[in-house]
């Protein structure tokens, strides 16, 4: 028999440590993954209360010292959690019963990690590309973006093949990087429906009543609140959306443009029509998801979109802006409503269409729905991951590190 | 035995002292028969080259042109460190003895080593963090610390140039004085003395 895969994941957070979607990510497709097959040894830093080592269903994660001195900064404290990291994970490899047969690492975030333990064992190294400092940042205006965006280029040329979760952003890398386009895949990023089944055909009216009349339809935003994000063009839509029908703004996230938002909804008299929730736990999202009436990404930069994505699979109708990669989740008038970006006026049409037009948003919920079953499932993902590896795998058998 | 020495300075690139001594160090130690690799950076001069010593030199570049800082710059080229010590080590039937880190830049390459590939590694004290910024205890002074930290707790070996930098040793990083050995530079005997705490290095590994 032919012996187990045997993968090494690099990821700067794994569950309990959630700090933004490379997280959920890594859980998900590490799982789904272990389930295909694959044996997957995930290495990630270190969080309060958190084993060192711990199984879970298959998946090998191992908890790193991830530098808690005190760093210079960020960027600093990044390169020197990777020195760690490269340590640990180098014991770890080197003590294992089978090789690693192939080293994967999800952005800069775990770059000279990955690199370094690449070339010490001679086995390929697969990047994940998230998203880049050039597009975090729009454009590169300092040393240290410039040494990220450098490290970000060194770390897709380092690698055997470069994984992005959308078409927009193999494009997006492929222009960054400047990488010949069939070193590039997309293998999108999933979506778990089975938290949300759960909820299903539970009476959910007193958690609703917590956050808007029985008569408002609720409005969902979920992010930071960015200027990247375009809460601002929601804010404004509010007033437009209203004018036509009753409802209730609940926006869920935190961010620099917190005050200024506020402000504006108080100098339009609305305060009674918008909700700022800040940050809520996992359990009450979900449940947010299905007593909303429409969910919105009004982003102005957005490599994928999963906020779209787990409104459809909590079958919760969405209206999202024209732009990177909710251009591909959303077929527009199939899976949800595509609105003009930076456009108040097709926001606030989007909305109150789905919210005025129930056989519409009805038909919205059911095509998401299946649409992401189709595309979006983490099993799905997980095969055409697998299917990479082996792909990377064998080619590499017939170089000359073999 | 084949040893290889990491050196962030090492001739035509001299930014101190040590760039002379390793130079005199690797070619001695070929004379001796030892085979001999010198890891070390240049911008430019990038790739192997032989010595009419018979010492190989492979210097790399930072493929990270940009920084804010020598702790970033260091950090980043140790991966190029690593990759041109992992191809001696492949072109050389997986087998190194040993390898010789001069000062803090290539701990972290040397660490990865020794716990992926099993190569012990001397650590090789020219100066400490602590007497090149006196006082400073920025984050900055305190990662450098903390690398030399590392190597003290990760080598095999250790070796100062004199009595005096041993027991600063000693002193500021509580390293027990017997896994430091004093080998000066201007002493008879200076070879051997190295090559004792090489081999010393090298028989650790199995204990």
């Amino acid at each position: 028999m032919k012996r187990q895969l045997n993968v090494m994941m690099f990821s700067w957070e794994f569950p309990p440590r959630v700090i933004g979607g490379i997280s959920p990510h890594v859980y998900f497709l590490s799982k789904a993954l272990a389930k295909h097959g694959v044996k997957v040894h995930v290495v990630t830093c270190d969080f309060p209360g958190a084993p060192d080592h711990e199984v879970l269903d298959g998946v090998e994660v191992y908890r790193i010292d991830s530098y808690k001195n005190p760093s210079p900064d960020f960027a600093t404290w990044v390169y020197l959690m990777n020195m760690n990291m490269q340590r640990e994970a180098a014991s770890i490899a080197s003590k294992l019963p089978e090789p690693i047969d192939v080293f994967h690492a999800h952005d800069w975030l775990v770059a000279t990690a990955g690199i370094g333990l690449k070339h010490v064992f001679r086995k390929p190294l697969l990047v994940t590309m998230h998203s880049t400092e050039v597009g975090r940042r729009d454009g590169l205006h300092t040393s240290t973006e410039r040494m990220i965006h450098e490290t970000e280029a060194w770390l897709t040329y380092e690698a055997w093949r470069v994984i992005c979760c959308s078409d927009y952003m193999v494009s997006h890398v492929k222009w960054a990087f400047g990488l010949p386009a069939d070193k590039l895949s997309m293998v999108p990023n999933g979506v778990n429906p089975h938290i949300y089944d759960g909820l299903e055909g539970q009476d959910l009216a007193a958690f609703r009543l917590q956050y808007a009349l029985p008569t408002e339809k609720i409005v969902l935003y979920v992010g930071r609140l960015v200027y990247e994000k375009g809460i601002h063009i929601l804010i404004n839509a509010v007033p437009k959306v209203l004018a036509k029908t009753d409802a209730k703004f609940v926006i869920v996230g935190s961010g620099y443009m917190k005050d200024q938002l506020s402000n504006i909804v108080k100098s339009m008299g609305l305060e009674h029509k918008v909700l700022f929730t800040g940050f809520v736990d996992d359990d009450s999202l979900a449940k947010l998801h299905k007593v909303s009436d429409v969910s919105v990404v009004p982003s102005l930069f957005e490599p994928f979109g999963i906020v779209a994505l787990e409104a459809m699979a909590a079958k919760c109708p969405v209206v999202v802006s024209d732009t990177g990669g909710l251009s591909e989740i959303v077929d527009h008038d199939v899976t949800g409503v595509k609105a003009y970006p930076n456009n108040t006026d097709s926001l606030a049409w989007g909305i109150t269409k789905v919210l005025t037009d129930d056989s519409y948003a009805k038909a919205l919920r059911v095509n998401a729905y299946r649409k992401i079953l189709e595309k979006y499932d983490w099993d799905k993902i997980a095969q055409q991951t697998r299917l990479m590896y082996e792909r990377v795998l064998g080619e590499y058998s017939k170089s000359f590190w073999a | 035995m084949r040893a290889v020495i990491f050196s962030w300075e090492y001739p035509p690139r001299i930014v101190g002292k040590l760039a002379d001594y390793v130079g005199a160090l690797a070619t001695q130690l070929a004379k001796a028969a030892v085979a001999t690799h010198v890891v070390t950076y240049h911008d430019t001069l990038t790739g192997a080259t032989q010595e009419p010593s018979g010492v190989e030199v492979v210097r790399v570049s930072n493929p990270v042109q940009t920084h804010i800082s020598l702790l970033t710059w260091a950090l980043t080229l140790n991966q190029e460190v690593e990759r041109a010590a992992a191809n001696v080590y492949y072109h050389n039937n997986k087998h190194v003895d040993v390898i010789d880190v001069h000062d803090w830049h290539f701990i972290p390459a040397a660490v990865t080593l020794k716990h992926a590939l099993g190569i012990p590694f001397v650590y090789s004290v020219d100066s400490l963090e602590d007497h090149r910024s006196p006082g400073a205890d920025l984050p900055f002074n305190m990662a450098i610390r903390g690398i030399e930290w590392l190597g003290f707790f990760e080598a095999a070996a250790i070796t100062a140039k004199s009595d005096w930098m041993q027991s600063e040793i000693v002193k500021l990083y509580k390293v027990p004085p017997e896994k430091i050995d004093v080998v000066a530079p201007n002493a008879n005997g200076w070879l051997k003395g190295i090559l004792k705490v090489y081999r010393k290095a090298t028989e650790a590994k199995g204990t």
